[in-house]
C-alpha cells in the first residue's frame, strides 16, 4: 500500500516498517514467465477460451456462459462497503496459466514457482503436519499431493480442474448446488471464470487426522483469482481443511473472488480454517456456504488480516435434526482497510444448534464491520443459538460497525445475542504498565487476550503465525 | 373447499412455455415441461422471486429463480439448490377438453 506523502514522518516510518516486512515475507513477486496470460477485461471469448484450455465437457462450458450473462446483467452491489465502487472489472486479467498441469512431485513444479512456495514455507509445512497440500499460483493449481494411506481409504483431494476430468459424475452432482451461479454478482463472476481451487471427497466413516491445506498465491499485477472449492464429507467422516493466501504489494488492485461449497452429510464434521493475509491492494470478495445434514457439524474459522476490502460472510444451513454450525471470525483492519466480515446460520431443522463468535480489531483509521444473519425457520423447534460479536478500537479515528439480523420463525427456540465495542482502556494499560510492561507490549497483550478464544481453535502452527501477524499489525500502534 | 379454475387451452401453452395465473391472493406459475403441465406457487421461498420469470429446464423438470438462482422441482415444489430451503406449494393440474385447469383451495 502506498503511503500518502502528506502523512507525518513518524507514521510513515511506522507504516513503512509493517510494509517492509510484508514485502520481504510475502510481498515479493516473480518474473512473469507464463504459458498464457489473458488480456485485461471480460467477455464471452475469454470465458470460452478458459473452457477450451481446460478441455471441459459441454455442460460446464454452458454453465460458464450462462453465469457470464448473470454477471453482466447484475448491477454492482451497493450495500456494504463504499469501496465496492472502486472495483474495476475491466482492469483485471481473468486467466493466467503458469504451468502445464498440477504436479504430484515437488521436483516437477516449474523452478520459479517452486522457489516462491519454498520461500513461503509450503513444502516444509507438508512434511511436518499436513495430510495433503495443494498450491495454487495465479489461475491454476501447480502442485497437489495427498498422503498415500488416505488415498487407499478412498479420500479424493485434488484440484477442481482435475476433479472435473477424473470425477465428473460426482462434481456434476454437487457443483453449484450450494451456491448457484446466479446467487450474487461475485458468485456469477466466479462461475463464469473459475479456475483451480480444491475438490475434497471423504468416504463414509473416514477420519482425516491432520489438516489438508491449500495455499493461494497471486503474482501478477491486476490479477483476478477465482478458485472454486467443493468439499463433500460423506456420512460419519471428518475433515479439517486449511487455506492461506498472500500476494505481492502492487499499486494497482487485484481481485480475489472464490466460491466455496461444503457438504456435511449425516454425522459428518467439516472444519474450514482460513488465514487470509492478502496484500492491501487486493479486493477479497468471497462467497462461502455450507450445508449440514442430520447430526453433522460444520465450523468456519475465518481470520482476515490482509486485503484492501474483504466482504465475506460464511454461512451454514442446518438442514437435518441436531446439526451444529459454528462460525469463529477474527478481523483486523489497519490503515486503509475495511474488513466486512461475519457469518450466517440458518436453522432449518429441529433441535439444531449454533454459535457465532466474531472479534474485530480496528487501528490507524481501519474499519471493521460485523454483518451477520441468524435465521430460525418455522418448525425448527428446540433450536439454540448464541451470537457474540466484540469489537476493539485501538485509537479514536478507527471505526467499528455491527449489522446483526435475527429472524425467528418458531416459538420454541433459545437465541442469544451480545455485542460489545471497547477501546483499549487507559486503566488496562496502566495496570500492565505498573507491572513494568512497556506500553506497546501491554497493548499487544490486551489484543492477544481479546482474540485468544479464537486463536486457540487454530492448529498450533497457524496460531503461532496468527499471533505473529497480529504483532506485526500492532507494531507502531502507540505513539 | 377446493375449486377448479380454467387456465387456458392446452394449445396456448406448448412445451417449454410458462405463464402466470392469479386467483384471489395467490400467484401460480403454470409450466409445460416436455408435454406435462405442472403448477407451483409463483414465489420463491427464499426471497419472493417470481419463478415464471426464471429459466425452465425441461430435461430436469425444474425452474430457476431469477433472483438468486435456486432451482425448484416442478413435480414436488422442492428446492434442489440453496439459498431456498423451504418447498413451494404445488397445485393439481387437470387437462379436460384440451383445456388446462387447476385445483386450488
Amino acid at each position: 500500500m502506498a503511503v500518502p506523502e502528506t502523512r507525518a514522518l513518524t507514521e510513515n516510518e511506522q507504516l513503512a516498517h509493517i510494509n517492509a516486512d510484508y514485502t520481504e515475507r510475502y510481498g515479493f513477486h516473480d518474473a512473469e514467465n507464463y504459458l498464457y496470460k489473458a488480456p485485461k477485461g471480460l467477455n464471452r471469448e475469454i470465458v470460452e477460451k478458459i473452457s477450451e484450455f481446460k478441455s471441459e465437457p459441454e455442460w460446464m462450458r454452458a454453465f460458464r456462459l450462462k453465469a457470464l450473462d448473470h454477471f453482466l446483467a447484475r448491477p454492482q452491489p451497493t450495500w456494504g462497503s463504499p469501496m465496492m465502487a472502486e472495483v474495476d472489472y475491466d482492469d483485471i486479467h481473468y486467466f493466467v496459466r503458469a504451468s502445464e498441469r498440477a504436479e504430484r512431485s515437488w521436483d516437477d513444479v516449474p523452478e520459479d514457482v517452486k522457489k516462491t512456495f519454498d520461500r513461503l514455507g509450503i513444502p516444509e509445512a507438508e512434511r511436518k503436519f499436513l495430510s495433503g497440500v495443494g498450491a495454487q499460483y495465479e489461475s491454476e493449481v501447480v502442485y497437489h499431493q495427498v498422503h498415500k494411506d488416505l488415498e487407499a481409504q478412498g479420500v479424493i483431494f485434488t484440484d477442481m480442474d482435475t476433479a472435473l476430468r477424473e470425477h465428473e459424475d460426482i462434481v456434476r452432482e454437487y457443483f453449484a448446488t450450494i451456491i448457484p451461479a446466479n446467487d450474487n454478482k461475485l458468485a456469477a463472476l466466479n462461475s463464469a471464470v473459475w479456475s483451480g481451487g480444491s475438490f475434497v471427497y471423504v468416504p463414509p466413516g473416514v477420519t482425516i487426522e491432520m489438516p489438508l491445506q491449500a495455499y493461494f498465491r497471486i503474482n501478477t499485477e491486476s490479477m483476478g483469482q477465482f478458485e472454486r472449492t467443493l468439499i463433500i464429507a460423506d456420512e460419519g467422516s471428518h475433515v479439517h481443511y486449511v487455506e492461506g493466501c498472500t500476494a505481492p504489494t502492487y499499486s494497482k488492485s487485484s481481485l480475489h473472488s472464490a466460491v466455496v461449497e461444503l457438504i456435511a452429510k449425516p454425522g459428518a464434521r467439516i472444519r474450514y480454517t482460513t488465514v487470509q493475509n492478502w496484500s492491501t491492494n487486493v479486493f477479497n470478495l468471497v462467497t462461502k456456504r455450507a450445508v449440514a445434514y442430520e447430526d453433522a457439524t460444520v465450523e468456519w474459522v475465518d481470520c482476515n488480516l490482509g486485503s484492501k476490502l474483504t466482504m465475506k460472510f460464511p454461512s451454514v444451513y442446518l438442514m437435518g435434526e441436531r446439526a451444529h454450525g459454528e462460525i469463529l471470525s477474527i478481523a483486523f483492519a489497519g490503515k486503509g482497510q475495511h474488513q466486512d466480515a461475519g457469518g450466517k446460520i440458518i436453522h432449518a431443522a429441529p433441535n439444531t444448534t449454533s454459535n457465532i463468535f466474531a472479534k474485530s480489531i480496528s487501528k490507524d483509521g481501519g474499519r471493521g464491520s460485523y454483518r451477520g444473519l441468524l435465521e430460525v425457520a418455522k418448525g425448527a423447534h428446540g433450536s439454540k443459538s448464541k451470537v457474540v460479536c466484540d469489537a476493539l478500537l485501538l485509537d479514536d479515528h478507527s471505526r467499528s460497525d455491527t449489522y446483526p439480523t435475527i429472524r425467528i420463525g418458531d416459538d420454541d427456540v433459545n437465541v442469544g445475542h451480545e455485542a460489545t465495542v471497547s477501546r483499549v482502556g487507559e486503566d488496562q494499560l496502566f495496570y500492565l504498565m505498573s507491572h513494568g510492561i512497556p506500553e506497546e507490549e501491554a497493548s499487544k497483550l490486551i489484543v492477544n487476550g481479546f482474540i485468544e478464544p479464537i486463536t486457540k481453535e487454530l492448529p498450533m502452527e497457524y496460531a503461532v503465525e496468527m499471533n505473529r501477524l497480529i504483532e506485526l499489525q500492532m507494531e507502531g500502534s502507540i505513539g | 373447499m377446493p375449486q377448479i379454475i380454467e387456465v387456458c387451452p392446452l394449445s396456448e401453452l406448448p412445451p417449454g412455455e410458462m405463464r402466470l395465473v392469479e386467483w384471489e391472493d395467490l400467484e401460480i406459475g403454470v409450466f409445460n415441461c416436455a408435454g406435462t403441465v405442472y403448477a407451483i406457487e409463483d414465489r420463491c421461498s427464499h426471497d419472493d422471486g417470481p419463478l415464471v420469470e426464471g429459466g425452465l429446464d425441461q430435461e430436469t423438470c425444474t425452474v430457476e429463480c431469477p433472483r438468486h438462482g435456486s432451482r425448484f422441482d416442478l413435480r414436488t415444489g422442492k428446492p434442489l439448490t440453496l439459498p431456498a430451503y423451504v418447498p413451494v406449494d404445488t397445485f393439481p393440474v387437470l387437462i379436460e377438453d384440451l383445456t388446462i385447469k387447476l385445483e386450488v383451495e
